[in-house]
C-alpha cells in the first residue's frame, strides 16, 4: 500500500465573507499524480498555496508525514530577475539549509539545461519556468505541488516539464498539479479532483473524470 | 541565529540586485541631493528682504531743516531700512500691491508729519499696514527697527540742538529761534554785570541764583550728552562659512537625502518580493517575517551609511580644498555615521511597512515619496510656531536625525543632544519595526 505523504483535514480559506475554499479533505500518496481541475476562481491555487504552507488555513489541519518535504511551483515564475539562475539556486538552497548548495545547484543547472551566467529576467519563458521548478526541487521534496506548470509553455517545453514530473513520481514522490488542459489531465494524472466555487465537485480516476465532464 | 542568517542572505541578495541597477542607485542618490539643494535655496530665500511700500501723503521735500540740521528724510528712510526693500508708491498703487501680495506692508507718512516733527510739540506718527500671514510679525518687527533707527538719527540732532541752547544760555551769543534772530546775554556775562553792583543785596541774591542755575544747566548738559551716546552695538563681520557649507546645511542635506533614500529603497525592495512572486515562497517557512524585516532594514541602513559617508566626504573635501574657515570636523564623522545607522534603520522600518502595504513596486515607491515629503516638512516646521507639528514630528525620525547630525558635527559638547536623539531613533526603530512586522503577512500571503 502506498504511503500517505501529505494529508489535509477540513482545510478551508475565507477572505472576509468570501469563501475561497470550503472545508476540504485530501490525501496524497507516494507514486500518485493528482490533477486539480476546475474553472478560474474554483480554488485550485488557494488549495495549492495552503498545502505549500504559503497561505494560512482559516480552519482545518495539514499534516506532512515524517520527513516528507514539499516543493512548490507557483503559477507565475518565482525567482529574482536580477540574479542569474545559479545565484537564485544558491540563495534558495542556503535558505532551505541544503547540505551542499554549490553541488546541488550545479546538479540542477545541468539537469534542467539552464544557462548559469545570465540574469534570470532575460531567460526565455520556458527556462524561467524550469528555473522555478528547479528551485522547487532544491530541497529534494517528496511532494511536488505544480500550479498550472505548462500554461505558458510551447509543446517541446511542456514535454520536458512532464518528463520531470514523471521522473519525480517514478522515484516514489507525489505530484499534485492544477491544469486547464483536459488532454494533459488524461495523460499525466492517476487521479483527478475537480473544484467548483471552492467546493469539491468530483474525485476519481481520469477515465471517470472524462465521463463526468461530458455529462450535461 | 537562523533568523539573522536568512536576513543576511536576503540583504546580500538585495545589494547584488542593487549593484546591477546602477541607474536606480544614481537616481536614488541624486534625487534627494537635488531636493536638499532646492530646500536650501528656499531656506535662503526665506532670509531675503521683503518688499514694503512707502506712501508720502505729506509731500516731503528732498531736504528739510530740523533742529538746525539739514535732513534728507527720504534718503534717511531708504538708508535705515536695512532689512526691507523700500518702494515709494502712491496710496492706490500701494493698496493694490498689498492686496495682490507683491508687497508685505505699507508705511504711510500722513499729512502734517513734517510740521509735527519740526514743532517738537507733538510726536509725528508713521502709519503701518501689513497683510495677514506668517511673515507679517517679522515685517512688523523690521518696521519697528526702521522707526527706531530713524528716531536715533533725529534724536542725535535734537540733543545736539538742546546742548547748543544750554551752552548759549550759559555763555551767551547769537541765536535763531522760529525764524527770528536774538542776542542772548548768557549767565556768565549776566553774573559779571551783577557783581559790579557791589553792596546791592538783591543783585547778590540774583547772582547766587545764577550760580545755582549755571550748575543745574551744566548737569543737564552732561545728562544730555550721555543720552546722545546711547548704547551702541559693535558689529564685526568675521570670515566664516558661507550658508552653503554651514552646519545646518550639512545636517539638512544628510537628513533629507537619507530620509528619501531609505524610505523609497526599503519600500521598493520590500514590494519587489511580491513583484517577483518570491514573497509567497519565502512566506512558506523559508524565511521568518522577522528575517524579512531585518533584511530590508539592514539594506536601508547599509545604503544610508554609504550615501551618508559619501555626502560627508564630499562636503569635507570641498571645505578642505576651498580652505573654508573652520574646516570639516573629521574627528566627529564616526559619531555622525553612528546617527546615520540609527536614522537609516528607523526609516527602513517605515519603508518596509509601506512596501508591505503597497500592492506592487511602483505604488510602493510612489507611496514612499508621498510619505517622505510630510515626514521631512513636519521636521522642518519650528515646534514653537506649530506645537502639534512638533508632537507628530517626534514620532517620525527626520527631526531627530537632523538634530543628531547638526549637534554631532558642530556642537562643542554634542552628547547632551546626541544621546537623547539616539534613544529617540532607537525607540522609533523598534516602534515602526513592530508595526511593519505586524503588516508583513500581507506581503507573503499575497
Amino acid at each position: 500500500m502506498a504511503e500517505v505523504l501529505l494529508s489535509a483535514r477540513s482545510v478551508s480559506r475565507r477572505y472576509g465573507r468570501l469563501t475561497a475554499l470550503a472545508p476540504f479533505d485530501l490525501e496524497l500518496c507516494s507514486g500518485e499524480s493528482v490533477a486539480l481541475v476546475g474553472p478560474n476562481g474554483a480554488g485550485k491555487s488557494t488549495l495549492l498555496s495552503l498545502l505549500a504552507g504559503s497561505l494560512r488555513a482559516s480552519e482545518g489541519q495539514i499534516s506532512i508525514t515524517g520527513a516528507a518535504k514539499v516543493g512548490w511551483l507557483p503559477q507565475r515564475p518565482s525567482h529574482y530577475g536580477r540574479l542569474t539562475a545559479r545565484e537564485n539556486l544558491i540563495l534558495f538552497a542556503r535558505l532551505e539549509n541544503v547540505g551542499d548548495p554549490e553541488r546541488r545547484t550545479t546538479e540542477l543547472l545541468e539537469r534542467f539545461s539552464l544557462p548559469s551566467d545570465r540574469a534570470s529576467a532575460h531567460l526565455s519563458v520556458g527556462n524561467r519556468q524550469r528555473l522555478s521548478l528547479a528551485i522547487a526541487l532544491l530541497g529534494d521534496p517528496n511532494v511536488l505541488l505544480l500550479d498550472e506548470p505548462t500554461a505558458s509553455l510551447d509543446p517541446k517545453q511542456r514535454a520536458r516539464m512532464w518528463q520531470e514530473a514523471g521522473r519525480h513520481v517514478a522515484e516514489g514522490g507525489a505530484v499534485l498539479f492544477s491544469s486547464q488542459n483536459p488532454e494533459e489531465v488524461e495523460r499525466h494524472a492517476t487521479r483527478v479532483i475537480a473544484l467548483d466555487s471552492g467546493r469539491l465537485a468530483f474525485s476519481g480516476g481520469p477515465a471517470e473524470y472524462v465521463v463526468w465532464e461530458r455529462e450535461p | 541565529m537562523r533568523t539573522l542568517r536568512a536576513a543576511a542572505l536576503l540583504t546580500y541578495k538585495d545589494l547584488v540586485s542593487l549593484r546591477r541597477a546602477p541607474l536606480v542607485v544614481i537616481l536614488l542618490a541624486c534625487y534627494p541631493l537635488l531636493i536638499a539643494g532646492l530646500v536650501g535655496l528656499v531656506a535662503g530665500y526665506a532670509n531675503a528682504r521683503p518688499r514694503v511700500a512707502v506712501v508720502d501723503l505729506d509731500h516731503i521735500p528732498p531736504t528739510t531743516k530740523i533742529a538746525g540740521h539739514k535732513y534728507h528724510i527720504k534718503a534717511a528712510i531708504d538708508e535705515v531700512a536695512k532689512n526691507v526693500r523700500i518702494s515709494w508708491m502712491s496710496k492706490p498703487a500701494a493698496d493694490q500691491a498689498l492686496r495682490t501680495g507683491s508687497i508685505v506692508g505699507v508705511i504711510t507718512i500722513p499729512q502734517g508729519f513734517l510740521t509735527d516733527l519740526k514743532s517738537v510739540v507733538h510726536s509725528p506718527t508713521l502709519e503701518f499696514e501689513t497683510a495677514q500671514g506668517g511673515i507679517s510679525s517679522r515685517v512688523t518687527q523690521q518696521m519697528q527697527a526702521l522707526v527706531y533707527n530713524l528716531n536715533l538719527k533725529l534724536q542725535g540732532a535734537f540733543i545736539k540742538d538742546a546742548i547748543r541752547y544750554i551752552s548759549l544760555i550759559q555763555r551767551g551769543g547769537k541765536a535763531n529761534f522760529l525764524g527770528s534772530s536774538y542776542n542772548v546775554l548768557g549767565i556768565q556775562k549776566a553774573r559779571a554785570l551783577l557783581l559790579k553792583e557791589k553792596g546791592n543785596a538783591t543783585a547778590i541774591e540774583v547772582a547766587r541764583f545764577l550760580d545755582t542755575a549755571e550748575g543745574a544747566l551744566r548737569a543737564s548738559q552732561v545728562s544730555a550728552s550721555a543720552v546722545a551716546q546711547p548704547i551702541k552695538l559693535s558689529v564685526e563681520t568675521r570670515q566664516g562659512r558661507s550658508w552653503l557649507f554651514s552646519a545646518q546645511m550639512q545636517a539638512y542635506a544628510l537628513a533629507l537625502t537619507i530620509a528619501i533614500l531609505a524610505l523609497a529603497l526599503a519600500a521598493a525592495v520590500t514590494a519587489s518580493e511580491r513583484d517577483e512572486n518570491v514573497a509567497c515562497l519565502l512566506g512558506r517557512g523559508l524565511v521568518s517575517k522577522l528575517s524579512l524585516l531585518l533584511a530590508k532594514v539592514a539594506l536601508a541602513t547599509v545604503v544610508s551609511l554609504v550615501v551618508g559617508a559619501g555626502i560627508l566626504l564630499a562636503f569635507g573635501a570641498i571645505v578642505d580644498i576651498g580652505g573654508i574657515t573652520g574646516g570639516q570636523p573629521w574627528g566627529r564623522i564616526p559619531l555622525v555615521l553612528g546617527g546615520v545607522i540609527l536614522f537609516g534603520a528607523a526609516l527602513g522600518a517605515i519603508g518596509t511597512l509601506i512596501g508591505a502595504l503597497a500592492r506592487e513596486g511602483r505604488s510602493a515607491t510612489l507611496g514612499a515619496l508621498l510619505v517622505a515629503l510630510p515626514i521631512v516638512l513636519l521636521g522642518l516646521v519650528p515646534r514653537e510656531i506649530v506645537p502639534p507639528a512638533g508632537i507628530v514630528s517626534d514620532f517620525l525620525p527626520f527631526s531627530h536625525g537632523q538634530r543628531f547630525f547638526g549637534s554631532a558635527l558642530y556642537d562643542l559638547h554634542p552628547w547632551a543632544t546626541v544621546g537623547p536623539e539616539a534613544l529617540w531613533l532607537l525607540g522609533l526603530l523598534i516602534l515602526w519595526g513592530a508595526v511593519a512586522r505586524l503588516v508583513l503577512p500581507r506581503l507573503t500571503e499575497g
